[in-house]
């Protein structure tokens, strides 16, 4: 029997961060995790995250697993791979599951992070290979280097699916369509508008009705849906795939914490199944803590912090941690907590549909939440996206409260300010300078921030837009300039690409369009 | 823990087009399979999970559950929270009995 003072089951965002936070204070931790590596989800996340600096906002999934690694192994936290944790019994003891060995453990506290799993639809045909998780999808392209398919079509429009959609693109996939059977985009509309000006198309108040082909996708048909989401015939559409990718949800993994007698409760805004616990991840089995998306689904940045406030209240109770400075920590976690759990995308604000402005009081775009990409006479609505001002500067098409402030610090003249309040709209300080830099249009993890410059020559303005697909194209290339949805408008030649380590692979590419397109003008295509 | 509901639906088993998709596919069980077994009285996820064996195969209901509770529910005209769920149980991932009998007792020194 191995003891410990505490057990940390799940190597990712919210287990390591756990586990680093107790080390720190003196706690003998033990990891288990049941994959070959560890990090969890984080690394196939090759996109920049949202939040503050404190947040590790603008920073690259994969790059917060390798810090938190990192850290876990400076402090000789113990992670443990290909461990399985198959139940926990009383007296805090678990059973894990390594190689072909069953190995007894024992803690004065554990922590249950075990993450969540992707949900699935049944469909005619989903049985047959092609029919794949997005998050199955994104181990293929990022962990493993393989293309899952050639054409794909992306069943869901929240999150994971825009994500994985703009991956597949950068892996060189074509992504034939976004669908949703909800009347309304789910994930952030950044998210979406970066896919959709690259000419998806998203189809609102769709599902996935058939998989096509004999022993593997050969195609889908997908069709309109009713109130009820039921689909109507006669509005059948057959696209030609070879990959159907599902992103319908996840479903918290909270098994573990039902072998350990935890009350549990079946709450759909936390996404299924997930213990009862208090505003420190304890369950009603006393020192049996649950942190991160086995909790309640979120974002990875919460999990981070969620698993950190889980670890300083054991620490605590196993005397690691006075008193005073727990409640410290304490409030501290739970002030960085809020300022991510705030906005239209928050958990509270989960299948709300009846916001029709932001914070600051401008009408959301209706076209955004439809069809992925913001009308032109919408985009006037939001002035920091707006093109009025002889020179260079950025025009930030941020219109949707996400808590999010990478722009501000990217800015050394100051131009752009988010606030304290990190949800708010940035706004742009027209009397500052900009010297095109591109700095902020790196730093922007939406990739919603252009540089526009309407009297770039007589006749002719430049738009330097975020680039981050393979190849990039050389400076002096012609080519054709796509509005937000994605539809070419006028030809384009690349003017500069510009590009330095800061901006994290996130590459400036300027592009001269005739002078009337400068507030169209969103994406480059040889 | 959920309310045990001891209601069989009041209206006959209707066929539908779609009775052969395929719901649990570690354990090959169909739509069809669990809207007949509601019919013929099971109105628990448990109860339905150890007549048809969905949810124990690999993936021990990761994938399926959600599904087939869904299907029940809509069968009995409740939410899927008073069905109840699948037990959680050890071991919560598929093992082999080698595994079982290679119990280590003795704490390895590190």
């Amino acid at each position: 029997m191995m003891r410990h003072d505490l057990i940390v089951i799940g190597a990712g965002p919210a287990g390591l961060s756990a586990a680093i936070e107790a080390a720190r204070l003196g706690m003998d931790v033990a990891v288990f995790d049941e994959n070959a590596r560890p990090g969890g989800q984080l690394f196939k996340q090759i996109h920049k995250f949202f939040g503050s600096k404190e947040h590790h906002a603008k920073e690259r999934g994969f790059r917060i697993g390798e810090d938190l690694l990192a850290d876990a192994e400076k402090l000789g936290v113990a992670v443990h791979l290909n461990a399985t944790v198959m139940g926990i019994y009383e007296g805090r003891e678990v059973l894990v599951k390594h190689e072909d060995e069953t190995v007894h453990a024992k803690a004065d506290a554990i922590i249950i992070a075990t993450g969540a799993a992707e949900n699935m639809i049944p469909f005619t045909g989903w049985d047959k290979p092609g029919v794949i998780g997005a998050g199955a999808a994104q181990a293929l392209m990022n962990l493993q280097g393989v293309m899952p398919g050639k054409r794909i079509l992306m069943v869901g429009s929240g999150n994971v699916g825009l994500v994985v959609s703009f991956q597949l693109l950068q892996a060189g996939c074509e992504v034939a369509a976004v669908i949703d059977a909800a009347p309304r985009i789910g994930g952030y509309g950044v998210h979406a508008a970066k896919v959709a000006r690259t000419g998806v198309p998203f189809y609102t108040r769709h599902t996935v009705v058939e998989a096509l082909g004999k022993d593997r996708v050969e195609g889908a048909v997908i069709a309109e849906v009713d109130d009820h989401f039921q689909p109507i015939p006669g509005t059948e559409k057959t696209l030609d795939v070879d990959t159907i990718c599902i992103a319908v949800g996840l479903s918290p993994m909270s098994q573990l914490a039902d072998t350990a007698g935890c009350d549990l409760v079946l709450d759909r805004k936390r996404g299924g199944t997930v213990p009862v616990i208090d505003e420190y991840g304890e369950t009603s089995v006393p020192n049996v803590y649950c942190a991160g998306d086995a909790a309640g689904i979120e974002e990875a940045s919460t999990a981070m912090i969620l698993g950190r406030i889980s670890a300083i209240r054991a620490a605590e109770k196993a005397g690691f941690l006075g008193a005073a400075e727990f409640t410290a920590r304490a409030d501290e976690y739970a002030a960085s907590l809020s300022k991510l759990r705030r906005g239209m995308f928050a958990p509270q604000n989960k299948g709300r549909t009846d916001m029709t402005e932001t914070d600051e009081g401008y009408p959301l775009s209706k076209s955004l939440l439809a069809h992925g990409f913001l009308e032109p006479n919408e985009v006037s609505a939001f002035p920091c996206a707006t093109v009025h001002e002889v020179g260079v500067h950025p025009v930030i098409e941020c219109t949707q409260n996400i808590p999010c402030n990478p722009c501000q610090d990217a800015c050394r003249f100051g131009c752009i300010t988010v606030g304290d309040d990190i949800v708010k709209l940035p706004v742009i300080d027209e009397t500052k300078r900009c010297t095109g830099c591109g700095m902020c249009v790196a730093s922007c993890s939406g990739q919603a921030i252009f540089l526009v410059d309407e009297a770039y020559e007589p006749g002719y303005a430049s738009v330097g837009i975020p680039y981050e697909f393979v190849p990039v194209p050389k400076a002096g290339a012609r080519g054709h300039a796509l509005n937000r949805a994605g539809a070419p408008i006028c030809d384009a030649e690349v003017v500069s690409v510009k590009y330095t380590k800061a901006m994290d692979k996130t590459v400036l590419l300027t592009m001269k369009v005739p002078a009337e397109f400068a507030s169209e003008a969103r994406f480059y295509r040889d | 823990m959920a309310k045990i509901i001891r209601r069989a639906p009041e209206t006959a088993f209707v066929p539908q087009p779609d009775d052969d998709l395929i719901i649990c596919r570690c354990e090959e069980v169909t739509k069809g399979d669990i809207r007949r077994v509601v019919h013929a009285g099971l109105s628990t996820t448990n109860e339905v999970k150890r007549w048809l064996r969905c949810g124990m195969g690999l993936c021990q209901g990761q994938t399926c559950q959600r599904n087939f509770q869904g299907i029940i529910a809509r069968e009995l005209g409740v939410s899927p929270a008073d069905i109840g769920r699948i037990t959680g149980r050890s071991p919560v991932r598929p093992a082999t009995i080698t595994t079982f009998a290679h119990e280590v007792t003795e704490q390895k020194e590190a």
